[in-house]
């Protein structure tokens, strides 16, 4: 599989589409991209590069403009100010050309009720390249949904419509595919398909930007991510750079915390972690960038001080922890 | 590289032509009507062929062309429309077909002749019914008011005829003069007592004269089965009124993103609306009067379906009464009507699509 790195470089905004597009290293580049809603920015001065080849997962709690950007992306709705690019091609002024390489799905997927997968994924292979209908039983194949492609959507369940949405997107052959929750309504088993279908079409070389509320979705496929809240990126690039400078956990199991949280709040070290008592002893939270040094300087000092220490644990910081950490709207329901 | 026209025209046709419901109406409307009413007038006519007159009949044909098959055409037609220029955004398929990268221009532009191929072809296919009927079932003699009349007759040779005829023709044919009150008409006027000639006094024989004198243009108007030359005018004027409809039921519901509201308020413009403005002369509005299209359609009805002005309410009768119309228009006012309201139409519910958030 393919795991491009992510470079905070600002790449020059390609002028004739066609010659430079293909040379853009970015699949998604806007700069100071804004759609407001009244007075309410529901993308607000976006910076975004997502690189090519990569699967970049777009995050943010519910209401935090994730679905609105890539609606401004794909020409859906306007923007009212900053510049973006597909493919490396600008948009809105060569919004065409971009989208002949790019596959999307926007919120639930719909299509038309009385007419069967097949006829709808027609419908519109017939608006792309004549090749895209040569696509359509390929792309039934590959998310698995030729056996039932010729029963009408009104008999589909969400995740075969999800299903097909994603087939809709490989009429394009798409370089370039913007998915916006496509995990929703879909059973485990079919989350866990949909997550294959994904890293596969990165593991062919396309871009897969995932729009979504699922962390741990977001963790095990993408390799980087953008955190998005009240409409502006908070965050963005590599998942585990962006992880590496979290703050760090440390479970301590001791005898008479109490006194061990007075030990440490007696030596340097109290001064920059944090502890909490726990049920069984200590829950700490050490600084970004602490490094085992301080979780052995914590070991000495309660020793020395006479705490038994049954058990001292790291716990890894996960993406939603981190997420939590960097959001204001802590486990807004999606 | 993008595919052809034809292409996304042909999935456009398939995309309508699989829903159900709307193609159910549409045939009942254009084809169904015509068929079912012509059916039970030949088997009557073929079972008991005296009681029953021939299935086909000038007059019938009128009836069909000027009233009912636009009026009904029109309704289908602007069906058509109002659903080609919505459900694709009701039902969520206006933002995969955005994303695909294909123009909206070009997206809204293909509904045109996908809509138009559906809706002109089951036009063309009831009026076929009326028109095969018409001429292969056509009847012998003109029924005029009940009173059977040869075709062809010159004008002295009509009077001879009424002469010969004189109390069903002073009963039945229209008069506007002074008729004697005392006159033997049975009610309701029956065939076998008009067919053979009767003896009548001289002076009713003077006034059937009259009166055939007086009616002499009217059944010059009347017709076994139509000519040609009308079928094809009327055929052609009716593919117009669907033409028409469609387009500006397309525009408008593309401008509203909906199909329903668009739909009672072209039917109730065209039925109830446009009628009122037909029959009422406001001085200072006559202008805008004209520019209705109903009115401009009406204007261009062939001539030879004088059975029109006698629908009330039909829209092929409607501007165009027995006597001259409340609002003299000129042929190319009405077309420029009509061009203008098809490229508005159009216009509009191409902008509405360009601008419209997905």
């Amino acid at each position: 599989m393919q795991r491009a790195g992510h470079q905070m470089i600002t790449a020059a905004v390609p002028g004739v589409p066609g010659k430079l597009a293909g040379e853009s290293r970015w699949a998604v580049e806007t700069h100071g991209l804004t759609k407001r809603f009244g007075a309410k920015a529901a993308v607000n001065g976006v910076e975004l590069l997502v690189p090519r080849g990569s699967a970049f997962g777009y995050l943010g709690p519910n209401g935090a403009g994730k679905t609105t950007l890539i609606r401004v992306l794909l020409g859906l709705t306007h923007a009212d100010a900053g510049t973006m690019s597909l493919l490396g091609y600008p948009v809105p002024r060569h919004r065409d050309a971009a989208l002949a390489r790019v596959g999307a799905i926007v919120d639930e997927p719909r299509f038309h009720p009385h007419l069967t997968g097949r006829q709808n994924l027609r419908l519109l292979a017939a608006a792309r390249e004549p090749a895209a209908r040569d696509r359509i039983g390929p792309a039934l194949e590959r998310v698995g949904l030729a056996h039932r492609s010729d029963d009408r959507v009104s008999a589909y369940s969400m995740g075969m419509r999800q299903r097909l949405g994603v087939a809709a997107c490989l009429l394009a052959d798409p370089e370039l595919l913007l998915l916006d929750e496509p995990m929703n309504g879909l059973d485990p088993a079919g989350m866990a398909e949909m997550r294959e279908l994904i890293l596969s079409m990165v593991a062919d070389g396309r871009t897969v930007v995932l729009s979504s509320h699922l962390l741990d979705e977001i963790e095990r496929t993408c390799d980087a991510v953008a955190i998005v809240d009240h409409g502006t990126i908070i965050r963005q690039g590599p998942i585990a750079e962006l992880l590496a400078g979290a703050q760090l956990a440390l479970q301590v199991e001791c005898s008479e915390p109490g006194r061990a949280r007075a030990l440490l709040a007696g030596t340097t070290i109290g001064a920059s972690v944090k502890v909490v008592p726990s049920a069984l002893g200590l829950d700490m939270t050490l600084p970004a960038g602490a490094d085992r040094d301080v979780v052995a300087e914590i070991n000495r000092v309660l020793v020395d001080g006479g705490i038994s220490i049954y058990r001292l644990q790291p716990v890894q910081t996960s993406l939603e922890s981190w997420f939590l950490q960097v959001t204001t709207r802590l486990g807004d329901p999606h | 590289m993008t595919t052809t026209p034809a292409a996304m025209i042909a999935t456009r046709i398939m995309e309508l032509r699989k829903r159900r419901g709307l193609m159910i109406t549409l045939i009942v409307l254009d084809i169904g009507f015509p068929a079912v009413f012509y059916l039970i007038r030949l088997i009557g006519h073929a079972f008991a062929p005296l009681a029953n007159p021939p299935a086909g009949s000038g007059q019938i044909f009128t009836i069909f062309a000027a009233g009912f098959l636009p009026t009904f055409g029109f309704i289908a037609a602007v069906t058509v429309g109002c659903t080609a220029g919505s459900r694709d955004l009701s039902e969520g398929m206006f933002r995969h077909l955005v994303v695909t990268g294909r123009s909206r221009l070009a997206l809204y532009l293909a509904r045109i002749p996908a809509g138009l191929a559906i809706v002109a072809s089951l036009v063309a296919i009831g009026y076929a019914i009326i028109c095969a009927v018409s001429v292969f079932a056509a009847p012998t003699f003109i029924d005029y008011n009940n009173v059977n009349i040869p075709p062809g007759l010159s004008r002295a040779e009509f009077g001879n005829w009424a002469r010969d005829r004189a109390e069903p023709v002073v009963c039945s044919l229209p008069y506007s003069g002074q008729v004697p009150a005392n006159l033997p008409c049975p009610l309701p006027l029956s065939k076998s007592a008009v067919t053979p000639a009767q003896a009548a006094p001289a002076k009713l024989e003077a006034l059937a004269v009259k009166i055939a004198n007086q009616d002499y243009p009217g059944y010059t108007a009347l017709f076994l089965s139509p000519p040609d030359s009308l079928m094809i005018e009327a055929g052609l004027w009716i593919e117009l009124e669907a033409v028409v409809a469609f387009t500006v039921g397309l525009g408008l519901a593309s401008l509203m993103g909906q199909r329903t509201v668009p739909l009672v308020l072209l039917i109730v413009f065209q039925l109830i609306v446009t009628p009122i403005l037909s029959a009422v002369d406001i001085p200072h509005l006559q202008d805008l009067q004209r520019s209705v299209v109903g009115l401009a359609v009406a204007r261009l009805e062939p001539s030879g379906l004088p059975m029109a002005a006698a629908l009330p309410g039909v829209t092929g009768g409607v501007g165009r009464g027995a006597g001259p119309s409340l609002l003299p228009e000129s042929a190319t006012v009405a077309v420029c009507v009509i061009i203008a309201w098809l490229a508005s139409w159009t216009i509009l519910g191409a902008w509405r699509m360009m601008t419209r958030d997905a």
